[in-house]
């Protein structure tokens, strides 16, 4: 019996010890490291598959986050206008010179832009919404703008996202949910656009009852240090819910993926339940394949533990709801301990009914890795014909959760068939990270990917130096890049 | 903490203290392994690749590609293969369990087969 009761505090001891081991440790991530520019641009320290290489085409950009080829060849950039961390910029659409040289194609406001995609002569282009509604444009090579979509509730966290055109000629494009988990709370104040919008919160495409479950916080929106809010879920911040309420679904509506005509017209709803779907892409075979950006470790419901997803989403049967915010990977939330954080409670269904249940995805990246823009080789000129690539811009911590060490900061190969990830191009040597915290001179954060129409060269939008720390992010206007790579002569 | 299901506890004793001994040390050299930053991981037979596509399913996200991410690091620390069958199913410390109806104890053993591979491949040179 002694014996027994040693062997079980000893346990106890080895079990604590362990949880504290994660719990304890501090965050390791890759923009949680000191910057002095300038940025050094030196290709030799990406590492890719034998037989391919890279060299940088555009250098010195501002927070670029999509890259586009037109029908002709010739490549564009877009300069978003904004970066977490609160940096506001000129959203520009570029076109890059043989020599390196950037023409402005148009410049505007509203944004962050977020991506635009070439197709029958003209541009197709997302503002991201962040002070006046997502929009979708029809751009014509001399920047007549012409809106196909707008007032998209994308005011918070995550913004509308880029373009992708479908088989069918029609627009498709994803719009991010305005919070990280359903409740609009410290971690949105923290953002910056709950003092903007202070009315803001999710908004769902289909009618949803509420569990009725409330979170509440401290109040910093008031004078009073010791003021309380109590929020309940797809409701403003400092409204509470009741069990049973419904919330009407409309559109346009964010955590959903939707598509208009290339002219404009009705909107249509394509999926919902996605907490982010930031890429979004049709395969040769006429699929669509969209990444989203999964849960975080902040804000009054904090989750564990959740990688970025790869979906196939059925275009040609449109509605169905993937799991946001009760779901992951169509495992849920609420049973079990596997999603809780450290120190946290464990997350509990915010709807009180779901509408079906999810789909299983194609596959999980890495957790926090921000698995973002993907693309399709549209043809076996460059290899890897029928896998997506993707661009991992890297993660955020500590802000959105703790890593032990860089996550993400590559372009990555996802066979659909298998769900396999395979780094595709990612900073040599023997640790992981952006270039900032490495050393030298190769990728720092990933954002967009896109194949020129002949399959030859794969483009690469690098978003630049991007600090991070307990007080959130730190952009680097000035060392966005445009990458190149192609396949060496005679292979 | 989620040590949900200790069944045995002198086994989860060594196994915790091989783990603090061994497996939640720094790493041993770099757990970096295949294209683009070193030798190709070329998979040839049948249960090394139905190993990779169950560590792609339930074990990439925490442990991209065997390398440290949310979780410490597999490839630079060759534990015994019964101590990684014991922790896949009991979970330990951050880690869940993951029960036969998740991971049967086929796609187990082909999962640790692949983990032996990983950890045989050589990682990047040093630089």
């Amino acid at each position: 019996m002694c014996s027994l009761v040693r062997l079980t505090l000893l346990l106890m001891v080895f079990s604590v010890g362990l949880s504290g081991c994660y719990r304890f440790a501090s965050s390791e991530g890759g923009g949680q490291a000191a910057f002095s520019p300038p940025r050094t641009i030196a290709p030799a320290d990406v590492a890719l598959p034998a037989g391919y290489r890279i060299e940088a085409i555009a250098v010195d950009l501002t927070y670029p986050t999509a890259v586009t080829v037109d029908d002709r060849g010739q490549v564009y950039v877009v300069e978003g206008g904004y970066s977490y961390g609160e940096a506001w910029a000129e959203p520009r659409l570029l076109r890059i010179e043989p020599d390196g040289a950037t023409t402005v194609i148009v410049a505007g406001d509203n944004p962050p832009w977020t991506g635009v995609v070439f197709h029958d002569g003209a541009f197709y282009l997302s503002e991201g919404g962040l002070l006046e509604g997502g929009r979708i444009v029809h751009l014509t090579m001399d920047g007549q703008v012409t809106p196909l979509v707008e007032n998209i509730p994308t005011h918070g966290d995550h913004h509308t996202n880029a373009p992708a055109v479908g088989p069918d000629g029609k627009i498709y494009f994803g719009a991010g949910t305005t919070t990280n988990s359903g409740v609009v709370g410290i971690d949105n104040i923290r953002f910056g656009w709950v003092e903007r919008f202070p009315d803001f919160h999710d908004v769902p495409a289909r009618d949803i009852a509420l569990a009725g479950r409330n979170h509440e916080t401290t109040n910093p929106l008031t004078a009073d240090p010791d003021d309380t809010a109590v929020t309940g879920a797809f409701l403003p911040f400092g409204t509470p819910s009741a069990p049973g309420q419904r919330i009407a679904g409309r559109l346009p509506a964010n955590g959903a993926i939707m598509r208009v005509a290339a002219a404009g017209g009705k909107m249509e709803l394509v999926a919902w339940g996605l907490r982010n779907p930031y890429g979004l892409a049709f395969s040769p075979d006429g699929q669509l394949f969209a990444t989203e950006n999964q849960f975080d470790v902040r804000g009054s419901r904090p989750i564990w533990g959740t990688g970025d997803l790869l979906w196939q989403i059925d275009w040609r049967q449109p509605g169905r709801w993937h799991g946001w915010p009760d779901f992951f990977a169509g495992q849920p939330l609420a049973e079990g301990d596997r999603f809780q954080a450290p120190g946290e409670p464990a997350p509990q269904f915010l709807l009180a009914d779901h509408p079906e249940t999810p789909p299983t995805p194609v596959t999980r990246f890495a957790v926090h890795a921000s698995a973002n823009g993907l693309d399709f080789p549209p043809n076996n000129a460059f290899g890897f014909e029928g896998h997506a690539f993707v661009a991992q811009f890297g993660d955020l911590a500590p802000a959105v959760g703790k890593v032990l060490a860089p996550v993400g900061y590559n372009v990555v190969t996802v066979d659909p068939a298998s769900g396999v990830i395979v780094p595709f191009a990612a900073n040599a040597g023997p640790t992981n990270g952006p270039a900032s915290q490495l050393g030298g001179g190769g990728l720092e954060r990933p954002v967009d990917v896109a194949f020129s129409p002949d399959g030859t060269a794969l483009y690469i939008a690098d978003f630049g130096v991007m600090t991070t720390s307990d007080q959130g992010p730190q952009p680097r206007a000035g060392t966005g890049v445009v990458w190149r790579v192609t396949r060496e002569p005679g292979r | 903490m989620k040590l949900s299901h200790p069944t045995s506890l002198i086994v989860l004793l060594v196994a915790g203290a091989v783990l603090l001994a061994v497996g939640m040390a720094p790493g041993c050299g770099s757990a970096r392994r295949g294209t683009p930053v070193a030798e190709p991981v070329r998979l040839a037979e049948a249960d090394l690749i139905e190993g990779r596509q169950i560590f792609a399913t339930h074990c990439y996200q925490c442990h991209p590609g065997g390398e440290a991410g949310l979780a410490p690091a597999i490839n630079n620390k060759p534990l015994p293969g019964w101590l990684m069958r014991l922790q896949v199913r009991q979970g330990l410390g951050a880690m869940p369990a993951f029960p036969e109806h998740e991971i049967n104890d086929d796609e187990l053993d082909h999962l640790i087969a692949y983990l032996n591979h990983l950890q045989s491949l050589d990682p990047p040179p040093l630089e």
